[in-house]
């Protein structure tokens, strides 16, 4: 039986939200693959290759991390983790071990499939291209230049400090993917100390006043409060 | 903390002493020896009251009578233990010590055991109460799925659309009363002072408007932020969830609302949020009720829906007084309510 619908493996022991969850996939085109357990979500990515997981991280018999490690030894396949509300330390140990993204429950359908499709683009997009072509980043009106270290909206020049630029510069790479302050302050500064979130919090709010984003409307970076900051990619809203 | 409080005892012990020798000096000279034991003993029954436990008094005692017997009694600089009139002060300075601890400790212990009443009784009433409004929308919710399973082709399409969109209705509600539920425990939990972290108040805002977009996509936030970077320390889940309980509580109750707005200022050493709309206003004595932390089930129960708008509120005072801040309401002079509460923000930026 093949067929060229994407696969996703979902990892969750709740019968009722894996139920739903399959559902909903489902019947946007993608082919699910379920697993109630740690050990059987081994097996079953081994033989299924799926392009997406979606794990849940309280499993019954190993925590949901184990799988993450697993997966991540030797595959760059989208994670997005299912988490609860409140435990912002789980889901940025998820994101540093290797996640790409997290919904947190309770979540509506609209939310998680948007995360599949932007973790299912970006993957295609590093998988197949490589790095940006042309040393060029796009995203609805915003170019970045990576050779020139610039940045563009809508053709105008948004001036950049060279920390502000290496920020957003770095989180264009990563385009779709939440990126957790402790990862971009290693990405950006190379070390960390104790104030450098704070650092690239007041950064961020530079970046965001240059880039008149007003707070609640959506611009190309999302903040996600005690965790760190995704560029969204050219779909989601 | 424990430390602080014994240099305080010390520092407050030390200090009434002090007080008391320079009062001994004053009235021998004045030649009124006779009351100096009435200050010794008066000094030391106001460090029994106002230190914790015996120890402070009981040494305050023995200082005094040492400090009685050797300076101000006669033979002057000598210690003399034979004299009866030294021990009789002695003993009677030492039972006021005793006493007086005895007396405070036991008040300062009741005071304690009726303040986790109150908690208590005050969480009884939140328990009860949401029990209460739990049970209404998940029989909407129970209902109304057996319906659509057992009854599904006799059903119109608009009529499942209906029930249907009542399961989402109540599950939303569902969803908003766990969160402030949460919100108490994660406050409540051991007593864990919150753990704030810097949050830069934009990101706040940021965050707070998606969420509440997401929500009520209807509903326009007329924002005002002050144009320097404001970080403030907080936890930002329990601070973003009292935003939005104060928004909402303008989308439930405020009716006949055209403009919301939030405002955030900076005055001096702290941020001033003021969120106003121009509704029906509000009942100021039962908000100020519900805000000083005395919610209490009695008046919600004539319309179930409203019990939110209660909890909502009274989460809000929780977390802001926890964060250290004060929370107010008042009705508007042009109409309308507004909320308004204060938190500390850090200071100047010392980076870059």
């Amino acid at each position: 039986m093949t067929n060229n619908k994407y696969k996703i493996l979902l990892v969750e022991d709740d019968a009722n939200i894996c139920t739903v969850v399959a559902t909903m996939l489902e019947s946007s085109d993608y082919q699910v693959i379920l697993a109630q357990t740690c050990a059987l979500a081994k097996t079953l990515f081994a033989s299924y290759q799926p392009d997406v997981v979606i794990l849940d991280l309280g499993l019954p018999d190993m925590d949901g991390m184990q799988f993450l490690k697993f997966v991540r030894q030797d595959s760059l396949t989208p994670i997005i983790i299912l988490s609860a509300r409140s435990n912002e330390r789980d889901k940025v140990t998820a994101l540093d071990m290797g996640a790409n993204d997290y919904v947190t429950k309770p979540f509506s359908s609209a939310e998680l499939l948007a995360r599949v499709r932007v973790a299912l683009r970006n993957y295609r997009h590093s998988a197949e291209e490589g790095k940006f072509p042309g040393g060029r980043f796009k995203c609805r009106d915003m170019l970045i230049d990576y050779d020139a270290r610039q940045v563009f909206i809508g053709g105008q020049e948004i001036k950049l400090t060279q920390t502000e630029y290496n920020i957003v510069a770095l989180l264009s790479e990563h385009c779709g993917k939440m990126m957790t302050y402790s990862a971009i302050v290693k990405g950006v500064w190379g070390y960390s100390t104790e104030g450098s979130t704070k650092k690239l919090q007041v950064n961020m709010a530079n970046i965001r006043k240059k880039f008149g984003a007003r707070p609640g409307e959506t611009w190309y970076i999302t903040n996600e409060l005690g965790v760190g900051y995704r560029m969204n990619g050219e779909e989601e809203e | 903390m424990r430390k602080r409080k014994i240099m305080r005892n010390i520092a407050l012990s030390a200090g009434i002493f002090i007080l008391a020798v320079v009062f001994g000096v004053l009235f021998q000279k004045l030649e009124v020896q006779e009351h100096i034991t009435t200050v010794f003993v008066f000094a030391v029954f106001l460090i029994a009251l106002l230190t914790d436990g015996y120890v402070y008094g009981v040494v305050a005692t023995f200082a005094g009578m040492l400090a009685i017997n050797y300076a101000f009694t006669y033979p002057f600089f000598i210690l003399n233990f034979i004299d009866p009139a030294n021990l009789i002060s002695a003993i009677i300075m030492v039972t006021v010590a005793i006493l007086t601890g005895t007396l405070t400790t036991k008040v300062k212990r009741q005071d304690a055991i009726k303040m986790e009443t109150e908690k208590e009784r005050m969480r009884a009433n939140l328990l009860r109460a949401v029990s209460h409004d739990l049970r209404t929308p998940l029989t909407t919710i129970y209902s109304a799925s057996s319906t659509l399973r057992e009854n599904r082709r006799t059903l119109t399409p608009e009529q499942q659309d209906a029930v249907l969109k009542s399961i989402q209705e109540d599950a939303e509600w569902l969803m908003r009363m766990v969160e402030n539920l949460l919100s108490i425990t994660r406050i409540d939990s051991g007593r864990i002072k919150i753990i704030k972290t810097p949050t830069v108040l934009d990101e706040l805002i940021d965050s707070v408007m998606n969420k509440f977009r997401n929500r009520y996509p209807g509903q326009k936030v007329r924002l005002e932020l002050p144009e320097e970077i404001v970080v403030i320390p907080m936890d930002t889940i329990l601070m973003e969830q009292v935003i939005i309980n104060i928004l909402e509580n303008a989308v439930f109750h405020a009716a006949g609302m055209t403009t919301l707005s939030l405002k955030v200022s900076t005055q001096g050493k702290q941020a001033v949020f003021e969120i106003a709309d121009d509704g029906c206003g509000i009942n100021e004595e039962r908000i100020r009720h519900i805000l000083n932390g005395s919610y209490d089930d009695q008046e919600e129960r004539a319309d179930s829906r409203k019990g939110n708008a209660g909890i909502g509120l009274s989460v809000c005072a929780t977390i802001v007084k926890a964060h250290g801040g004060s929370i107010s309401a008042r009705n508007r002079k042009e109409g309308g309510a507004v909320f308004r509460f204060t938190l500390d923000k850090e200071d100047a930026m010392d980076d870059e």
